[in-house]
C-alpha cells in the first residue's frame, strides 16, 4: 500500500516542526524505533537547513510516501548547484563529517532525482529491520 | 564582613577544636530523621553535629568564611548523595553536584542558629529542591506541560530497560505499551526532549586537565585506548576541536564507525537517549562553530585539520 502527503511549506527552519511531526507519525506507522526516527529527524532536518542556506526561495515542496515498508521523504525542486554538491558522494571529503555523510549514515539511500531541469533530494529510511 | 576573631583560648578557635577537618562520607546522605554513622576517623553524631555548631557560629556571629568554606566542604559528599540520585535523568551529574551545592550554600546562608535543628536536617531539603528546581525550571528552555515532562523522564528509564531486553532500540508502539500510554502522547513527549537540554552547565569543552575532565574520562570508562586510536584519523577541525572529548568520540564511532546509538550506548556506558541528546547537542555546537565567519565553508560540519 502507498500513501503519500504532499506539503508546501516555507524556506525557514521554523517550517520544519510539523515535518518532523508528520514523519514521526508516518515513522510509528511502519514501527520504527525511537532510533531510526532519530536518525530521520537529523538527516531531514540538516537537509532542510543546507536547503535554506543554500536555495534562494521562498517555499519549496516536501514529500512524505510510504511504500513497500520504507519512508520516502523527497524534497524540491531545486536548482543550487552548492546544495547538490553537499549532498551527492562525489562532492565529499573522505574524512569529513559533512551533510553527504550525515545522510548517508542516517538513512538507507540518498538519491538526487532529476526532474525538469531542476532536481530532488530524495531520503529513504526503513528498508533495513531495526538494529 | 569576614574578621578573624580568635585569640588565645577563644572557644571558638578553630585550631582549638578536634575533628575540625571532618569530611563527610558519601554514603552518609543525611537523610532527615536517620541517624547518621559515625565518621571514618571515628567520630559520633555528637561530636559531628558539635562542630556543625561551631562551625556555623563562626560564621554567622563572627562572619568566618573559612568557616563557612569547610562546612561547604564537609557537606559535599552529601550533595553528591543526593545529585546521585536523580543522575539517572539525562543531566551530567557533575551539573547536578553544582546545583546542589548551590541549595547547600543557600542552606548554610541561611541556617538560623537558635532553632535548634541539624545542619543536614535543614540541608538535605534545600539541595533537593534545587536540583529539582533545575529539572524544572532550567532543563527546559520552552515551557513544557509537565505532564510531558514526566512522561518524557518516564520514557528514558522505559528506553534504559527495553533496550538491553529487545536488544535494539524499542519501537513507539512498544514504548506506548510499556509506559502505559498513547503513540501519539509517546511521540509528543519524546518531541519535548528537543526543548530539555538545551542549556548545559557541562564540562570544559576543550576536554583539557582540570577536576571536571577527569571526572569525563571517568564517566568513559574502558574506552580510552579506543579514544585515543580515534584522535589519531578523525577530523580535529575547527568544528571538532569545540567538542569535548566524549562529543568528539561518539560522533566518530556514529558518523565513521557507523555505529548505531543503542551500541555506541553500551561502549561508552550511557543510556541511547543520552547518546541521542549528545549527538544532537555536539551537531548544534559544530554548527554554531561552523558558522564562525572564520570558517569560509559552512557546508561542511567538520573536517580534518590542516
Amino acid at each position: 500500500m502507498s500513501e503519500t502527503i504532499r506539503v508546501e511549506v516555507a524556506a525557514e527552519l521554523s517550517a520544519f516542526t510539523p515535518i518532523r511531526l508528520v514523519l514521526g507519525g508516518l515513522g510509528t506507522r511502519l514501527e520504527f524505533s525511537v532510533e531510526q526516527l532519530e536518525d530521520l529527524y537529523l538527516a531531514t532536518e540538516h537537509l532542510f537547513r543546507a536547503v535554506v542556506r543554500a536555495e534562494e526561495l521562498a517555499r519549496f515542496g516536501v514529500e512524505m510516501r510510504l511504500d513497500d515498508g520504507a519512508l520516502w521523504f523527497s524534497a524540491g525542486p531545486f536548482t543550487s548547484r552548492a546544495l547538490r554538491e553537499e549532498i551527492e558522494p562525489a562532492a565529499s571529503e573522505g574524512d569529513c563529517l559533512d551533510l553527504c555523510r550525515l545522510l548517508h549514515t542516517t538513512c538507507d539511500e540518498v538519491q538526487v532525482a532529476e526532474s525538469d531541469g531542476a532536481y530532488r533530494v530524495v531520503l529513504v529510511k526503513g528498508r533495513r529491520p531495526p538494529a | 564582613m569576614a574578621h578573624d576573631d580568635r585569640r588565645p583560648n577563644d572557644p571558638l578557635d578553630l585550631e582549638a577544636l578536634p575533628g575540625q577537618r571532618r569530611v563527610l562520607d558519601e554514603d552518609e546522605d543525611g537523610g532527615v530523621g536517620e541517624p547518621r554513622k559515625p565518621d571514618t576517623k571515628g567520630r559520633g553524631r555528637d561530636e559531628s553535629d558539635k562542630l556543625d555548631q561551631y562551625l556555623l557560629r563562626r560564621y554567622h556571629l563572627y562572619g568566618d568564611r573559612k568557616a563557612r568554606e569547610q562546612l561547604i566542604t564537609m557537606y559535599l559528599p552529601l550533595v553528591r548523595s543526593l545529585a546521585r540520585r536523580y543522575a539517572s535523568r539525562g543531566e551530567h551529574f557533575d551539573d547536578l553536584v553544582q546545583v546542589g551545592a548551590i541549595g547547600l550554600i543557600k542552606a548554610i546562608d541561611r541556617f538560623d542558629l537558635e532553632r535548634g535543628v541539624e545542619l543536614t536536617t535543614y540541608a538535605t531539603p534545600n539541595i533537593v529542591g534545587e536540583i529539582k528546581r533545575y529539572f524544572r525550571d532550567k532543563g527546559w528552555s520552552v515551557r513544557v506541560p509537565r505532564g510531558l515532562q514526566e512522561l518524557n523522564i518516564r520514557l528514558n528509564k522505559v528506553i534504559d530497560e527495553l533496550v538491553p531486553k529487545l536488544q535494539r532500540s524499542p519501537t513507539i508502539q512498544e514504548l506506548a505499551e510499556a509506559a502505559s500510554a498513547t503513540p501519539e502522547e509517546v511521540l509528543e513527549a519524546l518531541e519535548t526532549s528537543q526543548a530539555y537540554n538545551s542549556v548545559s552547565l557541562q564540562a570544559s569543552p576543550n576536554g583539557e586537565g582540570g577536576e571536571e575532565d577527569a571526572g569525563l574520562i571517568d564517566y568513559l570508562g574502558s574506552d580510552e585506548e579506543a579514544y585515543d586510536t580515534m584522535e589519531d584519523r578523525t577530523t580535529l577541525a575547527p568544528g571538532f576541536a569545540k567538542l569535548d572529548k566524549r562529543e568528539r568520540y561518539i560522533l566518530h564511532l556514529r558518523f565513521f564507525e557507523g555505529l548505531t546509538q543503542s551500541q555506541i550506548a553500551e561502549r561508552v556506558g550511557i543510556s541511547q537517549m543520552h547518546v541521542s541528546r549528545l549527538i544532537r547537542r555536539s551537531l548544534e555546537k559544530l554548527r554554531e562553530e561552523i558558522g564562525d565567519v572564520d570558517n569560509p565553508d559552512p557546508s561542511l560540519l567538520a573536517r580534518r585539520g590542516e
